[in-house]
């Protein structure tokens, strides 16, 4: 099921995140994600996230899809050219992946092969672009496929908290030039923020899914505030989380923050997107909470 | 030649639906680099003009421009440049010199042309062979093959199976990169050596670009410091800086030539036979600007006759036999102290002492103490920016204070109210003792100047430790400037304090053909074969002997000639083989020009005799530096012709 | 435009391990770099070890015909020697190599780019030399150098602080884009098609 069909009926759309692991036992991930994730519309594969090298997010999309979870395919082109990306959009389609979501991906120097080379042939808006030629039935060469041709929704990525958001706008906005039909959003921690960027985004016409992490400490938060681009965690969400310091209530905090800012956004967004980093227990609980 | 045009013309599709919104057109183009020097313009130029005018657009104006991508100079270029009502600018360059018109123009700035990949850079001359700054350097292992470059795939560890009849899958003109390899290495019997090197894997984070970043800004603040150009040859003062002034053994016999001096030369006083004695005037001064010559010896005129000479080829010399006494003229008294000299008086000491610009140029220092003009500031010239030459270096430790008596002189004589004595910081000891020895002096100040050729040149040393600049064609004078160098200064505290007049100096023989290198205190006239018999010896065949440094030295065919007032060092080299090659237009020579000049013109029209041109490009402001010529790449002979042109130019008058 | 740094000091003494060296010095780039003072040392602890049957230093190696011609002089010398040690960019070291064909010919030195083609001086911009120049659509600042992905349709989300994500020294090249086009008013440039790089116009001339 392709999620752009639950944006249209009007529904607030659900997704979560899985990181493959580093090793091709996933079991235990699977199980998890029965557990905790089938509550939810979607589930998002991470794609060597942060230039980790890991299991590939196709594999992993596909074990999620027979375990009746619906994925979304994050494909990044830091790690193959437009022929692989092409390549392994077809792969996507024949195992019956229909979402995807379409990034650049994270420079190979900050992750744990910085002597790789980075690909970057495409970019985000190109491999758009790219899979918007291939429904078409016709690859990036010009040359048409054989039989019938792919149909996939196209997620993509925007910052919205970014210090440089008129360039993000910019961005977005040649995504959706591009045949992007839905957004994820880094992590949002500032909603007045969120909202003022979607005043302008709105004009795109295009679904929006808030990103949600769960703050799991005062410590975490400034660590992302110091290295995660597009971050910022107020220092009164630092405190409030610094008083959470009893084991027993480890995590209670974070979650009532994460349900917060949901409730503040959604009355602008059409969905939510959690990155829970681990805290993947947490995400019905969390729902639970932001009333969804 | 191999044409390594960096940029062509866009299609006309692409620049017609670029020009489509946009009119009113201002078109910058650069004259192409690394490239045969033939054409001043080049034909995009005017064809891009044309698809302008085909699409009915307005050009309000163009120029062409040398190397666009030196930015400080296109930025003076651009001055007023650009005419009133232009609304858009389009570059014709590669990528560089479009950026660098973006960054300046202020208005809209487009690109009329692609820049073409050649892969990667490649060195300063035209080659045919090219490095990919891969910073992981694999020639060893390949027998200086690379495999980067010269492989399509840039395969590290052997052929690929795509080679056909030796020849590239991709390209089947190019050969196979590790078949040439291994060929290579067979040659050498280095096969096992190949197939024992372990796997390599290619790191693409080994360029640092912090590192290249921070270095590049270190670079461009390093190189424009103080003044616009200039070069840094190897120092080698390691030779002789640390051997203290010796005094050469008295010559048997010397040769005084008449003219050691810019200006007209000396009138003989004294006639064969004659008796002299040390200090004595034995040439007056001919005219205004000339110079008294003086014995530096005590004994019998034998000879006043043509005689071999360092820079002139022959000169009149009066040649004295030494008596071995040394006695002294009764002319050489101390003089007034500085309190009770009046400027004129000081004037006329420094005159009648023969004193003339010891760093080279002769002029004589008492037409420079009467400036035409006003005067604040005098410069001291501690720099000594020739390689391998130590001699002022050692003047200043061993005679500080005959150094800072001779500066008050010469700030009482011109009537200024500051002496900054310059030193370059490769001179940490000396820096240190003026610092001390001027610590209690109001009106003089050590200013320490980053090293860089030709810092000592009077117009750089101005413009670096005061900021002006000397107008073109003008004198230190008209900036309010008179400029001293250290022997000099050294030789005017000698005419006051011990009535000594010019006849002797410091020399630094050295190079690393010189066996027992050290400076001397030499007198005027000594032969400088002996001076460098003296020193062991050179050793070695296919040596050049220079009179002065490497960089503004004159090369001497014979030895035999006398040492004089400007005679600050005697050198011996290696010859250097080298043959003339084509101007590359590497753009390097207008990047090093202290005077901001574009050298390779010079070339180019001296070989077409067009002086006109040479006068255009400014020739006459040309200080002969040799920084052009250091830097070419192609090894032109820069002075040479810009000498040339000089010489024709002064006829046109 | 190159330059040169020294290689690990372990790595030049496997190369010279029991072996007699001649050295040749390039220093025709060197008021760029040349990494003068690091090298000097190396080969004064070589000649100590009585390693050393030579050295020249000279400048532009990658000029054949004169390096050739240098060369001459010190044939014996190089007849002598095992290894040519060569202090230069990789085109030095290749010409060199080419010449002395029966010579084991050895790079003392890896090569790193400089912004900038000639000239002493670098500049603050990279041409990548793509073949399909972006500054019309970017206002004159270079989408393929001045960010580290080279991207061509505009900011990742990886800039932080204005700041790009591999090199926190580094601006975001987008943002100074975005900046540029603001300030010429011509942010509509942004609303042009797609970009899809063309790497096949990478042919050589």
């Amino acid at each position: 099921m392709k999620i752009t069909e639950l944006f249209e009926r009007g529904e607030f759309v659900v997704s979560a995140e899985v990181g493959p692991p580093k090793g091709f036992h996933v079991e235990h991930l699977l199980e998890e994600a029965k557990t905790y994730l089938s509550g939810i519309t979607a589930v998002n594969v991470t794609d060597n996230q942060s230039s980790v090298m890991r299991l590939g997010s196709l594999a992993m999309c596909k074990a999620l899809k027979d375990e009746g979870l619906t994925p979304i395919y994050q494909l990044t082109c830091r790690d193959r050219n437009r022929i692989a990306l092409q390549s392994d959009l077809l792969s996507a389609a024949m195992f019956g992946i229909e979402n995807l979501l379409l990034l650049t991906g994270d420079h190979t120097k900050l992750g744990d092969h910085p002597q790789a080379k980075p690909v970057f042939d495409l970019d985000s808006v190109s491999l758009i672009h790219a899979v918007k030629k291939l429904e078409e039935g016709v690859d990036l060469g010009g040359n048409e496929l054989i039989g019938e041709a792919p149909k996939f929704a196209k997620g993509a990525v925007v910052s919205p908290c970014s210090d440089s958001v008129d360039a993000q706008l910019a961005k977005m906005e040649r995504k959706v030039m591009a045949g992007a039909d839905y957004f994820q959003t880094q992590a949002v921690f500032e909603p007045e923020k969120f909202i003022k960027f979607m005043e302008k985004a709105k004009q795109f016409g295009k679904p929006v899914q808030v990103g949600i992490i769960i703050p799991k400490s005062a410590g975490m938060a400034k660590f992302m505030n110091n290295n995660v681009a597009g971050i910022h965690v107020p220092d009164e969400m630092i405190e409030e989380l610094k008083k959470d310091k009893e084991k027993t209530k480890a995590g209670i905090t974070g979650v009532e923050i994460a349900a917060r800012i949901i409730k503040e956004c959604k009355p602008y967004c059409q969905g939510v997107h959690i990155m829970a980093l681990g805290w993947e227990s947490k995400v019905p609980e969390l729902l639970k909470a932001a009333g969804i | 030649m191999e044409n390594y045009t960096k940029y062509k013309l866009k299609s006309n599709d692409e620049l017609a639906s670029v020009l489509a919104d946009k009119d009113n057109l201002f078109i910058i183009a650069c004259n192409k680099c690394f490239k045969e020097f033939e054409t001043l313009e080049e034909p995009e130029c005017g064809e891009f003009e044309k698809i302008a005018a085909e699409n009915g657009k307005t050009v309000t104006g163009s120029a062409r421009v040398d190397f666009l991508c030196n930015k400080i100079q296109t930025e003076k270029k651009l001055q007023d440049l650009i005419p009133e009502g232009t609304e858009n600018v389009f570059v014709i360059s590669c990528g560089l010199g479009i950026q660098t018109v973006a960054d300046l123009a202020g208005k809209p700035v487009y690109a009329a042309s692609n820049s073409l990949n050649y892969t990667g850079y490649h060195g300063m001359a035209l080659t045919e062979r090219k490095c990919d700054a891969c910073a992981q350097c694999y020639l060893n292992i390949t027998g200086g093959v690379c495999p980067i470059v010269d492989c399509s795939k840039s395969l590290v560890n052997g052929q690929c199976g795509g080679a056909k009849n030796g020849k590239c899958e991709v390209d089947s003109n190019k050969d196979c990169a590790w078949e040439k390899i291994y060929r290579r290495l067979e040659k050498q019997g280095r096969l096992e050596e190949f197939l024992n090197q372990p796997i390599q894997l290619r790191d693409y984070s080994k360029i640092n670009f912090k590192f290249v970043n921070d270095y590049v800004k270190a670079i461009r603040a390093d190189r424009l410091e103080g003044y616009y150009g200039g070069v840094h040859p190897s120092e080698r003062k390691e030779f002789t800086e640390h051997l203290a002034l010796k005094r050469f053994p008295d010559p048997e016999e010397v040769v005084i030539p008449l003219s050691m001096h810019a200006g007209a030369p000396a009138n003989p006083v004294v006639q064969v036979g004659d008796t002299v004695k040390v200090g004595q005037k034995i040439g007056e001064a001919a005219a205004f600007i000339s110079s008294p010559v003086h014995s530096s010896v005590s004994g019998t005129v034998v000879a006043i006759e043509n005689h071999g000479h360092a820079t002139r080829g022959e000169c009149l010399s009066v040649v004295i036999r030494s008596d071995g006494k040394n006695t002294l003229h009764e002319s050489v008294q101390p003089r007034k102290g500085l309190e009770e000299l009046t400027p004129d008086e000081i004037v006329e000491i420094v005159k009648e002492a023969g004193i003339v610009g010891m760093g080279g140029a002769g002029f004589p220092t008492s037409v420079k103490l009467k400036p035409a003009k006003p005067v604040d500031t005098i410069l001291l010239n501690g720099c000594e920016c020739e390689p391998l030459l130590t001699a002022d270096h050692r003047v200043l430790l061993e005679f500080a204070d005959d150094v800072i008596y001779g500066l008050q002189a010469i700030l009482k004589a011109v009537g200024a109210e500051k002496g900054v004595i310059v030193i370059e910081d490769n001179k940490p000891d000396a820096i240190q003792l003026m610092n001390e020895k001027t610590a209690g002096l109001d009106n003089i100040e050590v200013v320490t100047a980053k090293t860089k050729y030709p810092q000592g040149a009077e117009k750089m040393l101005i413009k670096r430790v005061t900021g002006r600049k000397v107008p073109s064609g003008g004198l230190p004078a008209d900036v309010g400037c008179v400029v001293s160098n250290i022997s000099t200064t050294k030789a005017i505290a000698d005419a006051i304090l011990k009535g000594m007049p010019l006849v002797e100096r410091v020399v630094t023989v050295t190079g690393e053909r010189i066996k027992n290198p050290g400076n001397y205190i030499v007198k005027i006239g000594t032969n400088t074969k002996d001076l460098i018999d003296y020193c062991g010896g050179v050793t070695g065949d296919d040596i050049t002997i220079k009179a002065g440094g490497p960089m503004m030295g004159f090369v001497l065919s014979d030895v035999n000639v006398p040492i004089m007032k400007g005679s600050n060092g005697i050198i011996a080299v290696d010859t250097d083989h080298t043959v003339e090659q084509p101007c590359i237009k590497c753009g390097r020579c207008m990047d090093v020009c202290p005077m901001e000049l574009s050298p390779l013109y010079f070339a180019k029209f001296a070989d077409e005799q067009n002086w006109q041109g040479m006068k255009d490009k400014n020739v006459m402001d040309c200080i002969e530096c040799r920084c052009c010529e250091y830097i070419c790449a192609s090894k032109i002979p820069l002075v040479t012709k810009i000498k040339a042109g000089k010489n024709a130019v002064r006829g046109m008058k | 435009m190159l330059i040169t740094e020294l290689k690990a000091r372990e790595t030049i003494n496997g190369l010279v391990e029991g072996k007699k060296v001649f050295i040749i010095n390039c220093h025709g780039c060197k008021e760029v770099h040349f990494p003068e003072k690091e090298a000097g040392e190396l080969q004064k602890e070589l000649a100590a070890e009585g390693k050393v049957t030579g050295i020249l230093t000279t400048d532009y190696i990658c000029n054949q015909e004169n390096m050739e011609l240098r060369l001459q002089k010190h044939m014996s010398e190089i007849e002598a020697a095992d290894v040519v040690l060569v202090f230069s960019c990789g085109v030095g070291v290749q010409t060199v190599a080419a010449y002395l064909e029966e010579k084991k010919v050895c790079a003392a030195c890896d090569t790193c780019p400089l912004p900038g083609f000639q000239g002493v001086t670098p500049l603050e911009y990279k041409c990548d030399q793509c073949g399909e120049c972006y500054l019309n659509l970017t206002g004159g600042i270079c989408p393929i150098t001045a960010c580290s992905k080279s991207l061509v349709n505009g900011q990742c989300g990886g800039a932080k602080n204005g700041r790009c994500e591999v090199d926190s020294d580094m601006e975001c090249g987008w943002e100074r884009i975005y900046r540029r086009l603001e300030q010429i008013g011509r942010l509509d440039v942004l609303k042009c098609p797609t970009q899809v790089r063309n790497f096949a116009t990478d042919e050589e001339v």
